[in-house]
């Protein structure tokens, strides 16, 4: 049964964000069990399919152990294995080449939303070329517009797992999200919570795992979040339930708000969203009189075409309901006095000069995603693809990706066809993925067991990730590939002296030379606790224009957008094309979690692969009878735009209204031989639109709320 | 006498099927062999409300196994504690106790090309350590001891949760 003997090592996993302890087996080299850790302070020896599993992400067959260079054409899938200094040396030349020629914007790198090293790698890298053509890929759907609305309207972030004081509060507001799939510890949180007597409240056009388990369940219309959270404001303020000393004290606007939400009656909301009016009373009524309460925003909301506004509608229904900073409540991260946080380098401070951020692509469009003014400053991932096509508004010429952009991007023809327009494409990877086949260069990366690292992704803790096994095969961290590259081509590792002299190995140092602690002393199972502060902002104010919670967001009126958050009707939907909505009557949500993949990884590995071994769209029963439509049956799905076709498996549940389905995303067939491995299949994203309308702050391509057609496949 | 079980709080449980790969990999399962598997039941409309709920179905190693009696090799026995054991040594590979179990806890590995079931972890439990899926539950909502301490607790639990 299991193996005796070896040593149990401490470290923390990284399968998803959310950076829980675990132990580690570890006999003759190899990891050979993976457990909970109960002396973590935030898991508490929680574990999840996806943590267990990663044993099989490290030891399976099909991970790139070694360098690979493209020597057939593009997506051919012919690779010759060549040494780290071939491959660096080849990528140094090409990458100053392409620099010389066009100027480094012509230079892009990106992440995507996995958690591994690859998001200071791909950013030091663009720092250190002096390109601002650096982004999280996905931040204009997923991460971009609440963090953009918050920022406006707090000045900073406060409705991510490490912003939600879950276990000090009465009522937990869950909006767009579910957590059982995605962050299994603050679900866990919540059941505590709700143990204890704590109303849970679910808003999500799905009964999803965690709706199924919340005192109250919204089942909104896709897309009309903006709608719901105005009829909820309407209400408690119609109520006067708002925290008035807060309000009076701490915010600018409320009348304009109050005058906004007058336009949005709960019998009116009710018309736009589905919801009961009487419902969204109950629901004011419990989340203000419940004190505190926390609200655990997820990217539901973001994947919709009203992204940040409905984001910023949300924002103020925590302002006026005194939750901010407060013990239960939305809290600002405290982390122990003069860490560097793990993003740092998006800090206004660290940032490259204006002139530069003003090139950076999306910039005069989406100026809060990617100016100089953005909170973050990514380029818009749509814009950027449009320009390897079109060389406007210049050329980009070489991308740096550490993620699989031809899953998780909106229109995956596109993205293919601008990446075969590139003269150069490295991807950092764990497997050969549909992206990495179109590369020139796919660099092989050392999963969480293999590295060293400073976790801080908590809400008032610091740790350290040790290594339990050394790199497989050549397999290198991918900080040290970034600083590999930069040195051949003969420059800095990034603008700032202090990491340059440190280098790759000193990072970890550089974030911690301000807090006293050096990085090789604090030992795995370690933890550096800042004392817990509320209501930070008494002490300076929020960082904001006007140093208050801005319900009416100067911020915005500058920018041109409406400096008050409102709805607006999706541009696809029955009630704004209903002559389009015959012809597809459904409306399409896409990317709901399922637990044993994140985003497009896992699909290669037993054990997860075997919970979840087929990529299905759910449909109600009723109206997949209509369409003779049986549990199990292969379907064709097509959209308005979307150019082609894919095929899903039908899950008929009536989790959904009828009118809604829903597709998983990110699906691929890594065991597929071909090099598309099946892309084209049943990946959500063939059929979703990168073109315009975007929303027009952060830039969002809706995937969630469009419209779509199902029919019964015969050749499926 | 002791009679080791499970019993599951259902209320508690929320579907994530951490116990399903504890138990691959405490008992070093391939594809194929679900010796717990969560089961989706739902969404149904029950009393005007849509109810969805989760079951992590196992072996119940019960008082008078089905399997146990239908084996032609004897290689199903029931242990002083409880414990149902299959000894896939003695296997045949016949599935006649497949058929048997009303409960599908029955599994078939393709591998040894015999049958396999739940062992209620008892080379953990001989050590003195719960079965990997209790240990691994995050809202620990599987209960693991003799049944009537789990009656207990579960009378007080829900006694406590009515005057609360």
């Amino acid at each position: 049964m299991i193996q005796e003997g070896g040593k149990i090592l401490k470290t923390i996993c990284q399968a998803c964000h959310m950076s829980c302890g675990v132990l580690v087996q570890v006999v003759n080299g190899k990891i050979a069990r993976i457990d909970g850790d109960p002396e973590h302070p935030l898991s508490q020896g929680m574990i999840c399919p996806k943590g267990i599993a990663y044993q099989q992400v490290v030891y399976h067959p099909d991970r790139l152990l070694h360098p690979l260079k493209r020597v057939g054409e593009r997506g051919e899938n012919k690779w010759q294995r060549v040494s780290w200094g071939d491959a660096l040396d080849h990528i140094a030349i090409k990458l100053l080449e392409i620099k010389e020629k066009y100027g480094p914007e012509s230079i892009a790198a990106c992440c995507g939303g996995n958690p591994r090293r690859s998001m200071p790698a791909t950013r030091f890298l663009t720092e250190s070329i002096g390109s601002s053509n650096w982004a999280y890929s996905d931040a204009f759907y997923c991460w971009g517009p609440h963090v953009i609305a918050e920022n406006v309207t707090y000045g900073g972030r406060i409705t991510s797992d490490v912003n939600i004081d879950t276990r000090n509060s009465e009522c937990i507001l869950v909006w767009g999200g579910n957590p059982v799939h995605t962050h299994t510890i603050v679900a866990r949180d919540i059941m505590a919570a709700r143990r204890r007597g704590a109303k849970i409240i679910v808003v999500d056009p799905r009964l999803t795992a965690t709706a199924s388990k919340a005192h109250i369940w919204l089942q909104l219309r896709p897309g009309t979040d903006a709608a719901l959270a105005l009829g909820i404001l309407n209400v408690i303020i119609h109520e006067e339930m708002y925290d008035k000393e807060f309000v009076s004290k701490w915010c600018v606007g409320f009348e304009e708000l109050k005058g906004r939400t007058l336009s949005y009656p709960p019998e009116k909301v009710s018309e736009i969203t589905g919801v009961r009016a009487e419902d969204i009373k109950t629901v004011a009524r419990i989340y203000t009189k419940a004190k505190p309460a926390c609200l655990y925003l997820r990217v539901g909301n973001e994947l919709i075409f009203n992204s940040t506004q409905s984001s910023r509608a949300i924002a103020c229904l925590i302002a006026i309901t005194g939750n901010i900073d407060v013990k239960g409540g939305n809290l600002f991260p405290c982390l122990p006095k003069g860490t560097i946080g793990r993003m740092f380098y998006v800090k206004k401070e660290w940032r490259l000069p204006e002139e530069k951020e003003e090139k950076r692509i999306g910039a005069r469009e989406f100026p809060l995603l990617a100016g100089p003014r953005a909170p973050f400053g990514l380029f818009h991932t749509p814009l950027l693809v449009k320009a390897m096509l079109t060389e406007k508004p210049y050329p980009i010429k070489a991308l740096i990706a550490a993620n699989n952009l031809c899953l998780s991007l909106p229109n995956t023809r596109e993205i293919c066809e601008a990446l075969k327009h590139l003269d150069l494409l490295v991807i950092y990877e764990l497997f050969m993925t549909p992206t990495a086949e179109l590369a020139d260069f796919v660099l092989p990366a050392a999963t969480f067991f293999e590295i060293d690292e400073l976790i801080d992704r908590y809400s008032n803790f610091i740790t350290v990730r040790r290594k339990v096994i050394e790199p497989l095969g050549e397999c290198w961290d991918e900080l040290k590939m970034t600083y590999e590259i930069v040195k051949r081509m003969r420059l800095k590792f990034t603008p700032w002296p202090e990491l340059q002299a440190r280098g790759w190995q000193g990072y970890e140092d550089f974030r911690l030379k301000d807090t006293g602690f050096v990085f090789k002393d604090i030992k795995a199972g370690e933890y550096v606790f800042a004392p817990m502060e509320y209501k930070k902002y008494e002490r300076n104010g929020f960082t904001t224009p006007s140093g208050k919670v801005e319900l009416y967001s100067s911020i915005f009126k500058e920018f041109g957008y409406d400096p008050l958050p409102d709805h607006v009707e999706p541009f696809e939907s029955p009630a704004s094309t209903p002559e389009l909505a015959k012809e597809y009557p459904f409306i399409l949500i896409t990317g709901g979690r399922t637990i044993p993949y994140f985003h497009s990884l896992g699909h290669q590995v037993p054990w997860l692969r075997e919970l979840v071994p087929d990529s299905t769209i759910e449909i109600h029963p009723e109206a997949a009878a209509k369409l003779g439509i049986r549990e199990g049956n292969w379907v064709w799905v097509e959209t308005p735009r979307g150019k082609g076709r894919i095929k899903q498996k039908a899950k008929l549940t009536r989790a959904l209204h009828p009118k809604v389905v829903h597709s998983v995303a990110h699906w691929w067939y890594p065991e597929r031989l071909t090099p598309d491995h099946g892309l084209w299949e049943s990946n959500i994203n063939v059929l979703t639109y990168s073109d315009p309308p975007y929303e027009p702050i952060c830039g969002t391509c809706a995937m969630r709320g469009l419209l779509c057609k199902i029919y019964k496949g015969t050749e499926v | 006498m002791v009679e080791l079980s499970l019993l599951i709080n259902t209320d508690l449980c929320f579907g994530c099927q951490t116990c399903e790969i504890a138990c691959k990999q405490e008992n070093r399962l391939g594809t194929g062999p679900r010796w717990i598997h969560v089961i989706e039941v739902g969404p149904e409309k029950i009393g005007g409300v849509l109810k969805l709920g989760y079951r992590p179905m196992r072996c119940l190693h019960c008082s008078n196994p089905p399997c146990k009696e239908v084996c032609p090799t004897e290689a199903i026995s029931k242990r002083k504690d409880g414990i149902v054991v299959l000894n896939s040594d003695l296997c045949l590979g016949c599935k006649a106790c497949m058929e048997a179990c009303p409960f599908g806890a029955l599994q078939w590995s393709p591998e040894t090309e015999t049958v396999g079931k739940c062992t209620l972890c008892a080379h953990r439990i001989d050590e003195g350590l719960d079965p990997a899926c209790v240990a691994s539950c995050p809202t620990r909502a599987i209960y693991f001891g003799d049944i009537n301490e789990l009656t207990e607790l579960k009378r007080k639990e829900s006694a406590n949760s009515i005057f609360w």
